[in-house]
């Protein structure tokens, strides 16, 4: 979370603002990330900083996982076990759902 | 903070070397700068910026230069990650005793406190650098780089990064590793792999270690095996014990088939 401050004061810095109204994360479901704790994380690092008070805001990514066997991508519904609905080899090729980004940002 | 368990990362962590070949001391690193305190007149609107980048991205660029690093050397560099406990020191021991005899080793150890693992690794034939953390629960590509820095590593073939005892953090943090080991001992549980599946998703080899004492545990190797299986099946599952030997010459055998091909001339040091 501090570095997302980091990122998100750079861009203050950048732009000149005084204050951050809104911060947008984008975390993939397996990205491994409890985002009750993004939240707390937030709220802890922003103290007395221009992004104090500012709304976080969480996009979530599902999971998208690819079968070799199939050639084809199913959704990852079943935490970190991929059972292929077609042909239900066990996969580990993540196409999306490990991102975990800063991804917009709203100055005040 | 650590993206997960809410630790500090802003404390300074400490190399200490122990090694006849590197007798540099590192400096802590130096806390980071204070965000500029610019004054400037207000926005008039609110401003909406797209930035996309990853949270990681600093750590990520880290690893990229460690990778490059070991790829310009010829260097196979591996991550050990585990529980503590799980037996990764005493792999590496044996290690850089029987393959460390043939394949020149050096190794980057990190923990909270002390300087133990580094004494129990420390051979008049391979560097050591010791990392201690702090608070922090996980190694991350910078430390690493200070590791680096610290052991004379231009003749070394294998480098063993063995990150601090923890299941959880070290999942995102890439070190610039070709391989990640992951270690399951038989003094754990057999559903370890379901219940801690990050970092078991992003192994390349899983380690059953201590199967010399997994009969009188009642540990069932197969049900560990098939449960790493559901989660890792894109991971090499080797079953060693350190202690009897068993196995061990499986996993050198491993590490022979992933060393890169020796570089003739030492590229010059970073």
């Amino acid at each position: 979370m501090e570095s997302a401050l980091a990122l998100v004061q750079r861009q203050v810095a950048d732009h000149h603002a005084q204050r951050v109204g809104r911060v947008v994360l984008r975390v993939g479901a397996l990205a491994g990330v409890e985002v009750e704790s993004l939240r707390f994380a937030f709220d802890v690092v922003s103290r007395g900083t221009p992004a104090e008070g500012a709304t976080l805001e969480i996009e979530s990514v599902p999971a998208l996982v690819f079968c070799p066997t199939c050639q084809r991508e199913f959704p990852g519904t079943d935490g970190f076990i991929f059972a292929c609905p077609g042909c239900g080899d066990f996969c580990s090729e993540i196409r999306q759902g490990r991102e975990l980004e800063l991804s917009r940002i709203e100055l005040l | 903070m650590c993206l997960e368990c809410g630790c500090s990362q802003s404390v300074p962590f400490g190399v200490k070397v122990l090694s006849v070949i590197a007798p540099r001391l590192l400096q802590p690193r130096p806390s980071a700068p204070a965000a500029p305190a610019t004054v400037a007149p207000p926005a008039t609107a609110p401003q909406s910026l797209e930035v996309h980048t990853s949270l990681l991205a600093k750590n990520d660029a880290a690893a990229e230069r460690n990778r490059s690093f070991f790829r310009q050397h010829g260097q196979l560099a591996l991550n050990l990650v585990s529980s503590p406990g799980a037996g990764k020191t005493t792999l590496l021991a044996r290690t850089v005793d029987e393959f460390g005899r043939t394949e020149r080793c050096a190794v980057i150890v990190g923990d909270l406190e002390t300087d133990n693992d580094a004494r129990r690794l420390h051979r008049p034939h391979v560097p050591v650098a010791q990392i201690t953390t702090g608070t922090a629960c996980h190694l991350d590509a910078e430390m690493v780089a200070r590791g680096m820095a610290a052991l004379d590593l231009a003749a070394a073939r294998v480098v063993f990064i063995e990150n601090v005892g923890n299941l959880v953090c070290p999942a995102s943090f890439d070190l610039g590793e070709a391989v990640r080991v992951v270690l399951l001992s038989a003094t754990e549980g057999e559903d370890k792999p379901l219940k801690y599946p990050p970092i078991f998703k992003s192994a390349h080899v899983v380690l059953l270690t201590k199967i010399d004492v997994a009969g009188v545990l009642g540990f069932d190797c197969a049900a560990a095996a098939d449960n790493i299986r559901r989660v890792a099946p894109q991971a090499r599952l080797l079953q060693v014990s350190a202690r009897s030997g068993e196995g061990m010459e499986e996993w050198y055998q491993f590490l022979r088939s992933h060393l890169p091909p020796a570089v003739a001339v030492a590229a010059p040091t970073r």
